[in-house]
């Protein structure tokens, strides 16, 4: 293995700049803090009201519901702030602007993850705080398990969202037009990993466990952390909740190496 | 468009899946069967397609870069022509609507469920009018927003935000009538209700008589404070690009 120095070099520098632009782009910073409480602000809200007059969901009441939001956010939000740009890589091939990722001597996966612009962890401060209210209204009873399941759950949980994000991006070597692919992907995942996989039927529930893993990010956590696990129709397997690091190291390696495959594909094309 | 009916499948699966856990786990509403909050739903989807026709973005990319200038230029009203133009749009929303209506209900027919007919031609002719102020409502809101942009040169979150704001208010997804009665009360008496809620309810016959006609009366007033509203802003700002010379 290569010396690691000059990642964490660049790493560095890469973080140092997007604070620069957080110093230049105040006004844009606040604009989109804003945008972040309004966006997520009114998904809570659909929750609260939709549960209104219906309280109880497959055995979740709403601030259970709303737990299993605040624990996908925090998890999403992670990703988007260590991974956000790899969104951009359909964009960079489709513009001719891969290329420099080959030709420079570092991985080209880092180079994309590690491409200054206007990334600052404040989702993820705004995700954490919520979820620190959240946590209080589900009254979660905290040991060394809870912390170190919860921690499993947001990093696994985000990089299974990396790695399905690394997966569809990585289509673009062969496809160059792929939104309707993203639009269902993407509406799997925030849509409906709001509610509990319980009230889907067994196509979706099989899709959203294995293919697009995104229950492991929330569901089967939530289930554990919130004893769902004896609850006759719905009970789940508590063992579920813990296996959210496993499928995450699991689906980021298949990703990584379907990865490679197309930046093969890309070398061969010369374009 | 693929993706446009693409989502709608998706969409109308989802609110299935979760309003027949809600009811099988809570029992009956009084007021709104199940049968009821899935027309609702698939109504709300179909009609959305209509509603985010954003005509007016036009208008912003033009304000941004300044080629405003020359539209204001032409002989013809710049609103009005933009208002041709959504028109134009949701002309071809109604063929989405042709395609995606018989996917839902064939979709919904797999799980044994089935969407309401208007209960009478005049109930179906009163919905298509109240979609068409709703419509109307939606458009002056959208380019009031555009107008925005005379001053602030980029408005793309801030239209987002109200966007997010308005489909809540409107009833795009939960009903008003799930809300905690007070803010029931509220949400009906905002404009947002004219665009999703008012239409819907009366699509199901929620109201009769004299209320479906005070529901209609109410969306036409605010069409009229919109567009007002929207043209009045929309003189001050044009003079300001006058004044700036484009």
């Amino acid at each position: 293995m290569a010396s690691l120095a000059p990642y964490w070099r660049t790493y560095a520098e890469f973080w140092r700049l997007n604070f620069l632009t957080l110093a230049e782009y105040r006004a844009n910073f606040f604009v989109w803090l804003v945008f972040t409480l309004v966006l997520h602000g009114s998904a809570i809200a659909t929750i609260w009201l939709t549960m209104n007059r219906f309280p109880i969901m497959n055995g979740w009441t709403w601030q259970q519901v709303v737990f299993l939001y605040a624990l996908y956010w925090l998890a999403s939000s992670l990703n988007g702030t260590l991974f956000f740009t790899v969104g951009d890589v359909p964009w960079h091939i489709r513009e001719g602007r891969f290329d420099r990722f080959m030709v420079r001597p570092l991985d080209p996966l880092f180079q994309i993850i590690s491409q200054p612009g206007q990334i600052w962890p404040d989702e993820l401060i705004v995700a954490t705080i919520f979820f620190a209210i959240v946590q209080g209204l589900v009254h979660l009873q905290w040991t060394i398990g809870v912390a170190g399941l919860l921690l499993g759950a947001m990093v696994g949980g985000a990089f299974i969202d990396f790695a399905i994000q690394l997966a569809v991006a990585t289509l673009a070597f062969w496809v160059v037009r792929l939104d309707t692919l993203r639009w269902v992907v993407m509406s799997l995942e925030t849509d409906f990993t709001r509610y509990p996989l319980s009230i889907y039927n067994r196509v979706v529930r099989f899709t959203l466990s294995f293919i697009f893993p995104f229950a492991f990010i929330n569901y089967f956590p939530a289930s554990t952390l919130l004893h769902k696990t004896a609850q006759g129709d719905y009970a789940v397997n508590p063992l579920l909740g813990w296996l959210t690091p496993l499928i995450g190291a699991l689906w980021f390696t298949a990703a990584y190496l379907f990865w490679r495959r197309g930046l093969d594909h890309h070398q061969s094309t010369g374009s | 468009m693929f993706t446009h009916i693409g989502s709608i499948a998706l969409r109308v699966y989802l609110y299935y899946a979760l309003w027949s856990a809600l009811y099988a786990n809570n029992g009956p509403q009084q007021s709104f069967s199940f049968k009821d909050i899935i027309t609702y739903s698939v109504l709300a989807l179909l009609v959305g397609l209509i509603y985010n026709v954003d005509g007016p973005y036009v208008v912003r990319e033009k304000i941004r870069e300044g080629n405003i200038a020359i539209d204001l230029m032409r002989p013809i009203s710049v609103p009005l022509y933009v208002f041709a133009d959504t028109v134009g749009q949701a002309g071809f929303a109604l063929v989405q609507i042709a395609v995606a209506l018989p996917i839902a209900i064939g979709l919904l027919a797999l799980t044994g469920t089935h969407i309401s007919a208007p209960a009478s031609p005049l109930i179906a002719l009163a919905f298509l009018v109240s979609v068409a102020l709703g419509f109307l409502v939606n458009f002056f809101l959208d380019l009031l927003m555009a107008t925005i942009t005379f001053w602030t040169m980029e408005i793309f979150g801030f239209q987002l935000m109200v966007q997010f704001i308005t489909s809540l208010l409107a009833g795009a997804v939960v009903p008003l009538q799930f809300f905690p009665s007070p803010v029931t009360a509220i949400a009906q008496a905002s404009p947002f209700a004219a665009i999703y809620n008012a239409p819907l309810s009366i699509y199901l016959g929620k109201y009769q008589g004299p209320e479906l006609l005070s529901t209609l009366a109410l969306q036409a007033v605010w069409v009229v404070v919109f567009a007002v509203g929207a043209l009045a802003l929309w003189r001050v700002g044009e003079r300001r690009v006058v004044v700036q010379g484009g």
